[in-house]
C-alpha cells in the first residue's frame, strides 16, 4: 500500500484485517489477557522490582497499583540470601526431601503402572485406589499423616512396637520429620505419575514384547531393554514435574511442622512465605522468590535440551 | 492363574493395602470416642461408634459457613475458567490475530512460574484492588488458567475447520459458532476441566490463608488448618470427623466421574 495516498474506509478495513487478522479473535482473547495480564504477568514484574528494592512496609500500603515504592539496593538481597545460613538451611532441606520424594514416587509410580496395566484380580479398584489420595488436600492430606505418625498414639508406633521397636516422636525430630512430609508428598502424587506412565504402557507395541518372549528374556531383561528405554521422554517430563513438586513444599510445612523442630523442615516457599508475611521483608522475599524461579527455569531448560538431544 | 500371577497378585493387593491405611485410619479414628483415641496402643475397630462427633464439630465449627464459602468461591470460579479459557483457547486455535504464536508461547512459559513467586505480589495487587478479605478476591484473579486454555485449545485443534467455515457461510456469527458448535463438541474435555479445576479450588489452601482475615470467609482448608494448629480444646477423633467431612465433596465428585477426570488429567499431562 503507498504511504500518502487517500484511503477509502474498504481500504482501511482490508489493511487492518491483512494485519491484524481476525477483529473478533480480540474479543474472544480479551478476558484472559486483562485477568493473565493482572494477575501472572504484572506480579512476576512487581517480583523482581521489588527484589532489587529497599521497600518500607507502611509506604507500600499508601501507593498505588501500578508503584512499587523504595529505594534501590540493586543486587544487596540476592547477596544477603546467598549467604543467610536459613536460606543454605532450606535450600539442604529441600534436597533432603528431594532425594527420599523422587526416587520413591518415580520408581514406585513406573512399577504401580507395570502392576495396573495387568489383568489381575482388583486391578480396576486399586487403580482408583492409588489415584484417590491426589485429589485429597494437602491440608487433609498433612492432618491425616500428623495423627498416623503421632509419637504417642500414632498408629505407625503402635505397629512399630508389635515387632519391639520404639518409634520416635516423628515429627518433633529433626531427622525425622523431612522424610514423614517426604513420605506423605510420595503417597498423595504417587496415583498421578501412574497414570502418566500407565498412558506411556499402553503405548509400546505388544508385538516387541511377543519377540522377546521368542528369544527367551526373562521379565527382568523385557523390563531392561523394552519398556524403560520406550518410558524414557516420559521419565523425563515426570523428574522435572516432581523436582518442581520438590521446590514447592509449603503447605505441608506449615500444617504439620511449621518449620520446627530446630528449622529442620524449613524450605524454600516456607521461607519466603515467613520473610514476607511474618517479618514483612518483602524485598529479601521477592529476591528469594527470584532465585527459586531461576532454578525452576534452569531446571526446564536442562530437561528440555535433554529431551530433544536424545530423542529428537 | 500360573505362580507368577498369584505373586503378582499378592503384591498389588499388598501395596493396594498399604494406600488404603491412611484412609482406613481417617475412618475409624473419627468415630472413636474422645477417650478411646488417647488410648496406646490404639484399637484398631472403634469400640463403639460415635457417630455424634460428626454433628458435634459441624456445629462446633460453624462447618456450614465455611462450606457454603468453599462453594461460592469454587463454583463461580471454575464456571468463567471454562468460559474464558474456552474462549481463549478457540481464538488459538481457529484465529487469527497479531502476535499470536508469540503470545502463546510466552503463555506456555509462564507455566514454570513457581506459585511462591506470585504469593507476595498477588497479596498487594489484590488487596491494592480492594479485594483483600473478601470472596471475590478469590474468585476474579482465578478465574482463567494458563493450563486450561493450554487444554481446551488442543482439543479445539482436532475439530475440522471446514465445519466452522460452513457455519459461518450459513450466517451464523462467531459466537453462535462458538456456543453452539465448539462448545458441544469439547462437551468431555470441558468435563474433566470442570472436575480438575474445581478439585483444585475447593482444596486451594496458600491463597485464601494470605488473602483472608475474617473467620465468616474462611474455606473449608483454611478453617481445617487453623483449628488443628489449636489443638488444646479439640481432640483427634474431632479433627479426623470435620477433615472426612471436607473430604465428602471432591470425594463424590471423583467416584461419580472417574472416568472423564482420568482421561482429562492423562490427555492434558502426556501432550503437555
Amino acid at each position: 500500500m503507498e504511504i500518502g495516498r487517500f484511503l477509502t474506509t474498504e481500504d482501511n478495513m482490508r489493511f487492518l484485517k491483512r494485519h491484524l487478522g481476525d477483529l473478533s479473535a480480540y474479543v474472544f482473547i480479551l478476558p484472559s489477557f486483562v485477568i493473565l495480564g493482572l494477575f501472572l504477568v504484572y506480579p512476576v514484574i512487581w517480583s523482581i522490582i521489588a527484589s532489587f528494592k529497599d521497600i518500607p512496609p507502611i509506604a507500600l500500603r499508601r501507593s498505588g497499583l501500578f508503584s512499587i515504592p523504595g529505594e534501590v539496593v540493586g543486587f544487596k538481597h540476592y547477596a544477603d540470601a546467598l549467604q543467610n545460613s536459613l536460606f543454605i538451611k532450606a535450600v539442604f532441606n529441600t534436597l533432603y526431601f528431594s532425594v527420599i520424594y523422587i526416587p520413591i514416587t518415580m520408581f514406585g509410580s513406573v512399577f504401580l503402572a507395570m502392576l495396573v496395566n495387568k489383568a489381575l484380580p482388583g486391578t480396576n479398584f486399586f487403580r482408583s485406589v492409588f489415584f484417590i489420595p491426589y485429589i485429597i488436600s494437602v491440608v487433609s492430606a498433612s492432618l491425616i499423616f500428623m495423627f498416623l505418625f503421632n509419637g504417642d498414639r500414632g498408629l505407625v508406633n503402635a505397629l512399630l512396637s508389635n515387632f519391639g521397636i520404639a518409634g520416635p516422636n516423628w515429627l518433633a525430630s529433626t531427622l525425622w520429620a523431612m522424610p514423614v512430609i517426604a513420605i506423605m508428598s510420595c503417597w498423595r502424587n504417587m496415583g498421578y505419575y501412574m497414570l502418566i506412565y500407565l498412558s506411556g504402557l499402553q503405548n509400546i507395541s505388544k508385538d516387541l514384547y511377543e519377540v522377546a518372549d521368542v528369544e527367551g528374556a526373562n521379565g527382568f531383561q523385557k523390563f531392561r531393554y523394552i519398556t524403560w528405554p520406550l518410558l524414557g521422554r516420559i521419565s523425563l517430563v515426570v523428574m522435572i514435574l516432581l523436582m518442581i513438586n520438590s521446590l514447592n513444599v509449603f503447605q505441608e510445612v506449615y500444617i504439620m511442622t511449621g518449620g520446627g523442630p530446630s528449622d529442620s523442615t524449613v524450605t524454600l516457599p516456607f521461607l519466603i512465605f515467613n520473610r514476607a508475611f511474618k517479618y514483612y521483608e518483602f524485598g529479601p522475599a521477592a529476591a528469594i522468590s527470584y532465585l527459586l524461579f531461576i532454578v525452576v527455569v534452569i531446571v526446564t531448560v536442562i530437561q528440555k535440551s535433554i529431551v530433544n538431544k536424545r530423542l529428537g | 492363574m500360573n505362580a507368577s500371577k498369584v505373586a503378582q497378585t499378592i503384591v498389588l493387593w499388598t501395596i493396594g493395602i498399604l494406600f488404603l491405611l491412611p484412609l482406613y485410619w481417617l475412618f475409624v479414628s473419627s468415630l472413636k470416642s474422645d477417650s478411646e483415641i488417647t488410648r496406646f496402643p490404639p484399637t484398631y475397630w472403634p469400640e463403639t461408634f460415635v457417630w455424634s462427633n460428626f454433628p458435634e464439630i459441624w456445629e462446633q465449627l460453624n462447618f456450614h459457613v465455611s462450606f457454603s464459602n468453599s462453594f461460592i468461591v469454587s463454583v463461580p470460579t471454575v464456571f468463567l475458567t471454562v468460559l474464558f479459557s474456552s474462549m481463549a483457547g478457540y481464538a488459538f486455535s481457529k484465529k487469527r490475530f497479531l502476535g499470536r504464536e508469540a503470545l502463546f508461547t510466552f503463555l506456555i512459559a509462564t507455566m514454570t512460574v513457581p506459585p511462591t513467586v506470585l504469593l507476595l505480589p498477588l497479596y498487594f495487587i489484590i488487596t491494592k484492588m480492594g479485594m483483600f478479605d473478601s470472596l471475590i478476591g478469590l474468585i476474579i484473579p482465578f478465574s482463567v488458567t494458563v493450563f486450561a486454555i493450554f487444554f481446551t485449545k488442543q482439543y479445539i485443534d482436532d475439530i475440522p475447520t471446514d465445519m466452522l467455515e460452513a457455519a459461518k457461510v450459513d450466517g451464523s456469527g462467531d459466537f453462535r459458532t462458538f456456543f453452539t458448535i465448539i462448545i458441544p463438541l469439547i462437551r468431555p474435555a470441558l468435563t474433566a476441566l470442570i472436575i480438575i479445576d474445581f478439585v483444585q479450588n475447593w482444596n486451594s489452601f496458600t491463597m485464601p490463608l494470605v488473602l483472608l482475615q475474617s473467620e465468616d470467609k474462611f474455606t473449608i482448608p483454611l478453617k481445617l488448618a487453623l483449628m488443628s494448629q489449636d489443638t488444646v480444646a479439640t481432640p483427634w477423633s474431632k479433627i479426623l470427623a470435620a477433615n472426612l467431612l471436607s473430604l465428602m465433596p471432591v470425594l463424590i465428585l471423583f467416584l461419580a466421574m472417574q472416568k472423564h477426570f482420568v482421561a482429562g488429567l492423562m490427555a492434558g499431562s502426556v501432550k503437555g
